[in-house]
């Protein structure tokens, strides 16, 4: 009902053979009588292997039909209840099994609850290499790893949120865009981080792990917004002094500079470098803070430093689009800084130019030029 | 997204006499699509999409009222359709069997209001009215957002979809002021305001990237709460306005997130933020209108993500929406929120 990036074939309802109709009918006999099987048994519930079995079946053919994974967890959530009652080894579980509860500090019933779960998570994979897009095999994951923490001790539920950590770095590896992977990457952080009452922090991995990624894709906001958000925690856990803040802030600069020079076309890059001068922007409601102190000389001293950075990157792309962009916004919140020094740093004439040239490439964004003339009141 | 009250452009693309053909929206074929779609049974996509059923109904219902062709599909047929998705909780499923969920309770909030079924709500369920309100304000989480459902999956989407059908309801509590108030409505709204990040835009939690689809919802939230103005400012509105119109490519279509490839729903997630906070000149209409009308199957109606693709009844009502926030003659006027 909502496809993406499937091609048209025109007027493939009409010219269906008698052959392929009957095909897709027979699809259809088995799809209901699938969907069916699970219904029914649901309603009696029967929450056995057996339906979690219909289950999968249904799934795999159709993961988006939300009310089967629903289904599909109180099957998952009658056999978790039924385990504590479970005190003594019976039949079901045998010696190996019992060895290796022991060793992971679980009893017998934990340990059935790890099985269960964990064999549930390798249900997911294939599924969601299949559908990487699809809201409930992300929140069905997400289901059981919360259920995991809340029953299994805190060795195991780490053991298994690390599983994820590579999960989702795989995942980010196929689709480096992925904003579902992205935001379970910071679920799992924070469950990790969590789960160690504090005693350790992901924020200097996590970190290296967006220069990895940026190194592998300079065009990847979704690493860079990340970083961004990332830097303030580091700052702080890293207990940088002024000095250090300044470096970092300096080498962030320099790494940006040198990608822009590779691309300067990218808006990706222009947002993070954005990024960076929003934290010299006192009337940004959101933006972060990594000088401190972030002095009146600071704001200025940057603002012409990148604005004359900026001016140079112009050689040879004189028809980039967010370079004049900068250079105007930039060169805007400069004036109203230091308006006597600035006059003498950027001049009127060439602002006026610079907005000349962004119309003349950016044709589509003229009512946004023309709103900035009159805020800049050249 | 509702439409708005008031005199329309007209229907039945009589006013679109002086376009080019290219320029025409195909009126009657996009009526004569979205009523095929209920009677396509032989076709395993039909019944692989059940679980979008009553959603698809506001989506195709919302692109025939765009179109000036309210009664194309049957007040009846829809009612009794939509009343077999309601459960005694007060939730709505997507289909008949199918569990109650937050987006299929605000697509037939959407649906009542649209087709001004609200009385017979309350004929065949006793306070109906106010079961819906409760079923909905019962899945707000201590922070402030919403959950989808009792398995407690969050996101903006929710977000909004919550204070939107609340509003359709009249059970907000700015429109209840003599009741208790169903819902924490500030934090809600500090919740939103917490999912802004540096670039104006918003993610779908506190720290999640910018997403034209959150932009949406984040907005559509503050704007029904009445506190976009005030909250975002001119400078906000100019930071956010930026942002969204980058979003229009050379083709002139829009995407979703920078160096994403376009798609025509984002015709309406983007145009619709930018309608809200008064940039929607920052883009080029014409263009966009191009763009969108190239989605458009000409021969068997219905609209595509991307010119050439299959069309589908999701980014139908959105291409629609879209041109009819744009102006294009023939079709109704909407309301951005």
């Amino acid at each position: 009902m909502a496809s993406h990036g499937i091609p048209r074939v025109s007027g493939t309802l009409v010219d269906k053979s008698e052959q392929a109709k009957e095909k897709e009918r027979r699809q259809i006999e088995r799809y209901k009588a699938a969907e069916a099987e699970v219904i029914d048994r649901i309603r009696v519930k029967d929450y056995s292997a057996t339906t979690l079995q219909a289950t999968s079946t249904l799934l795999a053919q159709n993961p988006e039909y939300y009310t089967i994974w629903n289904h599909r967890r109180l099957v998952l959530q009658d056999a978790i209840a039924k385990e504590p009652t479970r005190t003594q080894p019976d039949d079901d579980i045998d010696a190996a099994d019992l060895t290796a509860a022991r060793l992971a500090n679980q009893t017998p019933a934990q340990h059935q609850i790890a099985l269960l779960l964990t064999e549930d998570l390798a249900f997911l994979l294939p599924l969601l290499k299949q559908y990487p897009k699809c809201y409930w095999i992300w929140n069905h994951r997400a289901w059981l790893l919360a259920t995991a923490t809340q029953h299994l001790p805190t060795s195991s539920a780490v053991t298994l949120w690390q599983g994820e950590m590579g999960l989702v770095t795989k995942m980010l590896g196929m689709d480096s865009r992925n904003f579902h992977g992205w935001g379970y990457r910071r679920t799992a952080v924070a469950a990790l981080e969590g789960l160690s009452g504090g005693d350790v922090s992901l924020v200097e991995p996590e970190f290296e792990y967006t220069t990895k990624m940026i190194r592998a894709n300079l065009s990847n906001f979704s690493a860079w917004h990340n970083r961004g958000r990332l830097i303030p925690r580091l700052l702080v856990e890293r207990q940088a002094s002024s000095e250090d803040r300044r470096k970092l802030f300096d080498a962030e600069f320099e790494l940006i500079t040198t990608a822009l020079y590779t691309d300067p076309y990218d808006q990706s890059l222009w947002f993070y470098h954005q990024y960076l001068m929003s934290t010299l922007d006192t009337g940004n409601k959101h933006s972060v803070s990594i000088l401190e102190p972030c002095t009146h000389g600071d704001r200025v001293r940057y603002l012409e430093q990148e604005i004359e950075s900026i001016r140079e990157m112009l050689d040879g792309a004189e028809d980039c689009k967010y370079i004049y962009q900068a250079l105007l916004e930039y060169s805007m919140r400069y004036l109203e800084m230091e308006v006597e020094a600035g006059n003498q740093k950027v001049t009127t004439a060439e602002r006026k130019g610079w907005l000349e040239e962004l119309r003349k490439i950016d044709p589509l964004r003229e009512g946004r030029w023309n709103d900035l003339e009159s805020k800049m009141k050249l | 997204m509702s439409l708005a009250a008031g005199p329309g452009r007209g229907g039945g693309g009589g006013a679109q006499g002086q376009l080019p053909d290219e320029m025409k929206v195909v009126v009657e074929k996009h009526v004569a699509y979205i009523q095929s779609l209920d009677t396509r049974r032989e076709e395993l996509e039909y019944h692989l999409t059940e679980h979008l059923r009553i959603s698809g109904i506001y989506w195709g219902l919302t692109a025939l009222h765009l179109l000036g062709h309210p009664d194309a599909l049957p007040r009846d047929g829809v009612l009794d359709f939509l009343f077999s998705c309601l459960h005694a909780d007060g939730g709505f499923g997507a289909a008949p069997g199918h569990d109650p969920h937050m987006l299929y309770t605000v697509s037939s909030v959407q649906i009542l209001a649209m087709v001004d079924g609200f009385d017979e709500l309350e004929k065949r369920m006793k306070d109906g009215k106010l079961k819906v309100a409760k079923y909905i304000a019962g899945l707000q989480q201590p922070n402030g957002t919403f959950a989808g459902d009792e398995w407690g999956e969050t996101d903006t989407r929710f977000l909004y979809c919550a204070l939107n059908a609340l509003s359709l309801l009249g059970f907000l509590p700015s429109q209840q002021a003599d009741q208790p108030p169903l819902i924490d409505v500030p934090a809600a709204t500090a919740y939103v305001k917490a999912c802004q990040n540096f670039d104006g835009g918003f993610g779908t939690e506190p720290g999640a990237e910018s997403h034209s689809g959150q932009v949406f919802t984040c907005c559509g939230a503050l704007s029904i709460t009445g506190e976009l103005d005030s909250y975002l400012g001119e400078e906000g509105k100019d930071r956010l306005g930026a942002w969204l119109s980058e979003r229009q490519l050379p083709s002139g279509g829009l995407n979703g997130r920078p160096e994403k490839l376009v798609d025509v729903c984002y015709s309406w997630w983007v145009m619709s933020s930018m309608a809200m906070i008064g940039r929607l000149h920052w883009i080029d209409k014409a263009k966009l209108t191009a763009f969108i009308l190239q989605c458009q199957d000409p021969e068997e109606g219905g609209f595509a993500d991307r010119p050439g693709d299959m069309v589908d009844v999701f980014h139908t009502v959105f291409g629609l929406a879209g041109l009819s926030l744009l102006g294009h003659p023939g079709l109704v006027e909407v309301d951005p929120a």
